[in-house]
């Protein structure tokens, strides 16, 4: 099977296996919903643009945590046994870095959408909207390149969600000081030009990211 | 023999620079030229003149006295004013001799001594009671500037004062943390290339422990330094943050270690990890602190040091400490390597 097919069949196998049992998306629905209704009432219906975009940041990493804590199938030892003689482990930490890109994408979408329902749209001016969503949408793109990796570490540890908080909160900081930083600027209304470099920094960093566990992940998957 | 020379030397360069660092002094320089609300009469001029106080910072202006000279600078124009009473060797009375019309409200002050030399505080005078006009201009008073000789000393900076003596305990920390980090590194690349042989792991996992113990310090030396220059223990800049990731990161590290029992799993897994943590500390010290705006010496906007301070009394101590306590974290580390393996030993004897 040529590279693309075998990503592609296990990114599909992933989302069959989610759908047959949907609660776990749901739940990761509702957690995000949650959590911004709760900013919602804490910040007394109306929120200045600084804590806007504090919680906006705060509740995608967390929410981005929660996705990557939940229990795979393919974490199962004697299913990775079985994957170990079929998959190439690149393919399928790309598999895994692509499904989770997705799911964060989405959860992005649905945590911006409901902080625009919530919260409202006072701290943006012109086009600011827009080039937050993309802000938001590169920087889930970041966290599910590096979360994967960490996720994958943590389970072969057998450390779980406790571990993947400890060992991924440090070197996720990074995205989140360039995200709050550039979702300050496009609400202070400075030119998306101006600001765009911290975009390039999050897309070198999933760059980056995506290639070191390339490189790595054999050596953390093999018996 | 070599290998026992070099930590010798190590040592040896370690006591010059904490001699150096407690026994050298500082040079002199000028605190501050303020207004003290009164007026006064001076030799040569007709009416009374507001008295302003000068004070210095190591200077001997009670010895010869006569010979202080105190001048305002805007530009090319000079001022000279007349001196009324010289105090003590730190502070004396000036008589603020200028024309009601200056062309600028803000002026450097210079003061010249035999034995203190020429010393300058930038933009140390604000004139609030005086008319502006840019074109006013008088003729520029003749001024004898002195050369002194002075002893070996640090120079003065203002604010940073005294703690400029922390750049050879505080950079040299992390500079040291680096030379581990990078060892470790390397370790852990040589580590999953070859599976069966633990050194490697041992190797990365000694030079993390001193690297962090390092880190750690250079997070208390910069925050003692902070609390005394910028009023604050911590203080939100990207170096800072940056320095305390990283320093979180290796403790992550070791947090994982403690998590997995197996020794090759661990080995294996651990080294991935320490890859990752490595990459993020280029990250974070060498290319976020470049893209944004911070108040740490040696960036911009800054009245502490950065390279073109740092003369030649500092690098003459700044370089053999960077070496010292490179040398010192070295030989810890390898005492440190020793242990680990003799503890693993005796395990597999028991």
């Amino acid at each position: 099977m040529s590279r693309v097919a075998d990503i592609r069949f296990l990114v599909q196998h992933a989302i069959r296996v989610e759908m047959r049992n949907k609660h776990g998306i749901a739940g990761l629905a509702v957690f995000a919903i949650a959590a911004v209704y709760t900013c919602y009432q804490a910040t007394g219906m109306h929120a200045e643009r600084e804590s806007w975009n504090a919680l906006a940041w705060v509740v995608l990493l967390f929410t981005a945590f929660n996705a990557v804590s939940k229990p795979w199938a393919d974490d199962a030892p004697e299913m990775r046994s079985f994957l170990l003689h079929t998959v190439r482990p690149q393919n399928w930490l790309l598999a895994r870095i692509v499904y989770y890109s997705l799911m964060l994408l989405a959860l992005g979408a649905l945590i911006f959408a409901a902080f625009l329902l919530f919260l409202g749209l006072d701290p943006f001016v012109g086009n600011g909207i827009f080039y937050f969503f993309i802000g938001i949408e590169a920087t889930a793109l970041a966290l599910a390149s590096l979360l994967a990796m960490i996720q994958a570490l943590a389970t072969r540890a057998g450390g779980g969600f406790s571990l993947i908080a400890v060992l991924g909160l440090p070197l996720i900081i990074p995205v989140i000081l360039v995200a709050t930083r550039y979702g300050m600027d496009i609400m202070k209304g400075i030119a998306f030009g101006d600001t765009a470099h911290h975009l390039l920094f999050l897309a070198t960093l999933t760059g980056g990211f995506t290639a070191l566990g390339y490189i790595l992940f054999p050596y953390l998957w093999r018996e | 023999m070599i290998q026992r020379s070099w930590k010798i030397g190590g040592l040896a360069l370690l006591g010059y620079v904490l001699c150096m660092i407690f026994l050298v002094p500082l040079g002199p320089g000028l605190l501050e030229l303020t207004d003290t609300k009164t007026a006064d009469l001076v030799v040569g001029v007709e009416h009374q003149v507001p008295v302003y106080a000068l004070t210095g910072f190591g200077t001997h202006w009670s010895e010869t006295p006569e010979n202080l000279t105190v001048v305002l600078r805007h530009g090319n124009q000079l001022a000279a004013l007349p001196l009324i009473e010289v105090i003590d060797a730190t502070h004396a009375l000036v008589g603020m001799d200028l024309p009601y019309t200056v062309p600028s409200k803000s002026w450097d002050v210079l003061v010249t001594h035999p034995i203190d030399g020429t010393l300058l505080l930038e933009n140390g005078l604000f004139l609030s009671d005086r008319f502006i006009n840019e074109q006013a201009a008088w003729d520029n008073p003749e001024i004898s500037e002195f050369l002194a000789e002075l002893p070996f000393h640090f120079p003065y900076q203002p604010r940073i004062v005294e703690t400029i003596r922390n750049l050879m305990l505080h950079v040299p920390m992390w500079f040291t943390m680096f030379l581990l980090m990078g060892i470790g590194f390397v370790a852990s690349i040589r580590q999953l290339s070859s599976a069966n042989d633990l050194n490697f792991d041992a190797k990365a996992e000694a030079s993390v422990q001193i690297g962090l113990l390092f880190g750690t310090l250079g997070l208390i030396t910069g925050s003692l330094w902070a609390r005394y220059t910028w009023g604050a223990w911590w203080v939100d800049d990207p170096q800072l943050n940056g320095a305390l990731v990283t320093v979180l990161v290796y403790a992550g590290y070791l947090i994982l270690r403690a998590t997995i029992q197996d020794v090759r799993l661990r080995a294996r897994l651990s080294s991935v990890y320490n890859l990752f943590a490595f990459v993020i500390l280029i990250i974070l010290l060498m290319v976020l602190p470049r893209f944004s705006e911070s108040l740490h010496p040696g960036k911009g906007g800054n009245p502490g040091f950065n390279s073109y301070d740092l003369d030649s009394s500092l690098r003459a101590v700044f370089y053999p400490a960077v070496l010292g306590w490179m040398m010192l974290g070295t030989w810890m580390y390898q005492i440190r390597l020793k242990e680990s393996i003799v503890e693993r030993k005796l395990r597999q004897l028991r």
